[in-house]
């Protein structure tokens, strides 16, 4: 494995720098399913071009792939072994030392491999006659071709892990980005507002307005938890209800929201920051443009593993165009959700008649320990 | 001089607020409070206030076209504007060098922005209104009426029509005379009006049916009124093509 090209840096995300760890040699964790899977077909595959490769002189086609396979899949095996083993020292190691060692210790695999495939066809615990047809006749070519072979493609296989790592890194950065984006982007206008709201109930009404600091406060604290990314159903709904609180005492009689949630799991774990944005702009677009108001309708509903959530707002009685913060907004939470539940999630908003309608779907998921990096 | 305030803003704790710094400041008294632009520009005409303290984002008629239909009554208030957070019409208040207060509004800065409070044309208004990124066309057109103005509901028009001076506003009660250019009308409210001839403007929901005389005249016909009005050549094609007639 070589030196990484600078294409390969991450795009300049300002914004996320703080929070990437310096840079260091990023592989899979090899004992995990996923990696395995990966090495498995790999090998599988080179197995498959050497076999090709030889046709001609060689015997049988597949006796001769099951042969390359069998050894290629102990050195693979092997080789994922001592690479999650080795995880946590190579990441401490700079980028060219580590790939360097990573290299190295497949080599050492290889010829370790190799040196017993050897020994075992001297031995006598095989048949004589299976060991000749099975077996190198010089020892000497043996290694180096393996040694040679298992060079080129363990780099390209270190550098495709490497690669494809980073990839997803950088995915996973530049959602974390956006989260950082929506929580700046919903303040300014809602915060003035309650600030004012605050202002006007300080003198009218002391009590309120020490609850809607509380309010504020507690929303605030919110949206600045870098911990928020995955919380639960539960949590998520209980901030959407302080934002609506603090917005009642602005809006008053114009607001009324329907909350229809009482069928969901709320042990369910979803991404921070999904109901709140999306009630926000109901509100903002929904609710605030129109004179005489309007009711939000939350509702809920979990159906064979999969949680429905529906936020449903009267469009204005003017103006006719979605806002391009709303579509800012969704598209972040479709991004998010696409990051947490991979293919396995929905985010439609349809119009119908002189409704607007945003439908989320996505698993019901409970665990906590859940690792995701956002 | 005490000066006659009106104060408009769609949220009740905002006016709340207003009116108590308001009354805490000498030489100032409340003549009237408006939860939307439509009451202002009515009690306007009727309360004729010395300043106006107006929000700028309101439900239907915003801040800024309340403005533009109070700046034609014979007297017009002085304006100040108050907004929570819009950093597009604080950008062209200072640019205009119209007065504005932030909200919260501080009791120091209202006390002197009422001193200063200047009356408004409503020509740099409409600069202002043109400029927004939102474009957002007037609710309302305003016909002066006495010492008040007749605000006409843009959805009750059904064509405008210019003479020499004035441009005549035909809606569902009558007929008005504004002081808008046709031109200016035109590309106002493009989304919902068209251009039919040199001096007419008409609704694109109220034509019934377009005809041709015997001398190769288009006429067009207006629903509910049944009025004929002249269509140019050039633009009866065009005409035909966007109303699928």
């Amino acid at each position: 494995m070589e030196e990484p090209s600078e294409a390969l840096a991450p795009p300049p995300l300002v914004i996320a720098t703080a929070t990437r760890p310096p840079k260091s040699l990023n592989l899979p964790d090899f004992c995990a399913a996923r990696a395995v899977l990966a090495v498995v077909l790999i090998v599988t595959l080179t197995a498959v071009v050497l076999t090709v490769a030889r046709q001609g002189t060689a015997l049988n086609f597949w006796l001769e792939l099951a042969r390359n396979s069998l050894f290629l899949l102990w050195i693979g095996m092997g080789s994922a072994a001592v690479l999650c083993l080795l995880r946590r020292q190579l990441q401490e190691l700079p980028i060219p030392l580590a790939s360097s060692v990573a290299l190295g210790s497949v080599l050492a695999v290889i010829a370790l491999i190799s040196a017993a495939v050897l020994w075992l066809g001297n031995s006598t615990l095989l048949g004589v006659r299976t060991t000749n047809l099975l077996l190198p006749e010089a020892p000497g070519r043996f290694f180096a071709a393996n040694l040679g072979i298992g060079a080129i493609v363990a780099a390209l296989a270190l550098r495709y892990f490497y690669v494809s790592g980073e990839w997803r890194r950088n995915v996973e950065l530049q959602a974390r980005a956006r989260v950082h984006a929506l929580q700046a982007r919903i303040r300014p206008h809602f915060l003035f507002n309650s600030m004012n709201t605050i202002a006007a109930l300080t003198r009218s009404d002391p009590a309120l307005a020490e609850e809607a600091v509380q309010d504020l406060a507690d929303l605030f604290r919110a949206n600045l938890n870098e911990k928020r990314a995955n919380i639960t159903l539960k949590e998520e709904l209980e901030v959407a209800r302080i934002y609506q609180r603090i917005e009642q005492l602005r809006l008053g009689e114009r607001l009324h929201v329907i909350w229809d949630v009482t069928d969901l799991p709320m042990r369910a774990m979803v991404p921070g920051l999904l109901m709140q944005p999306l009630l926000e702009n109901a509100i903002y677009h929904g609710i605030e443009p129109r004179a005489a108001g309007g009711i939000v309708t939350i509702s809920g509903a979990l159906d064979g593993g999969i949680i429905g959530l529906t936020v449903r707002n009267p469009l204005p009685e003017e103006g006719d165009s979605v806002h391009a913060g709303n579509r800012i907004a969704l598209a972040n939470i479709r991004e998010r959700m696409e990051l947490l539940y991979p293919g396995r999630s929905s985010v439609e908003a349809t119009r119908i008649g002189d409704e607007y309608i945003v439908r989320l779907r996505f698993p019901y998921v409970e665990d906590s320990t859940r690792t995701s990096s956002l | 001089m005490t000066q006659q305030v009106l104060v408009v803003d769609d949220e009740a704790p905002a006016r709340e607020r207003l009116q108590r710094l308001l009354s805490e400041l000498p030489d100032c008294e409340i003549a009237g409070m408006a939860a939307n632009g439509e009451e202002a520009v009515r009690l306007a005409g009727v309360l004729h206030p010395d300043v106006l303290l107006l929000d700028v984002r309101m439900p239907g008629m915003n801040g800024l076209e309340v403005a533009r239909h109070v700046a034609l009554l014979p007297e017009p208030p002085a304006v100040v504007f108050t907004t929570a957070y819009d950093a597009y019409a604080v950008e062209a208040f200072e640019a205009q060098a119209i007065g504005y207060l932030l909200k919260p509004v501080r009791a120091e800065k209202l006390a002197a922005a009422l001193q200063r409070a200047a009356r408004l044309a409503a020509a740099p208004l409409a600069r202002i209104a043109a400029a927004d990124p939102a474009r957002a066309p007037r609710t309302h057109v305003a016909a002066r009426l006495g010492d008040s103005v007749r605000l006409i509901p843009l959805t009750d028009i059904y064509y405008f029509a210019a003479d020499q001076k004035y441009t005549t506003v035909r809606h569902k009660v009558g007929s008005d005379l504004i002081e808008d250019a046709l031109r200016a009308l035109a590309e106002e409210f493009g989304a919902r009006f068209v251009r039919v001839h040199r001096n007419a403007l008409v609704n694109t929901q109220c034509i019934a049916a377009i005809e041709r005389d015997a001398a190769g005249q288009y006429y067009l016909t207006v629903r509910d009124v049944n009025e004929r009005l002249a269509v140019s050549r050039r633009l009866a094609g065009e005409l035909r093509e966007r109303l699928r007639l």
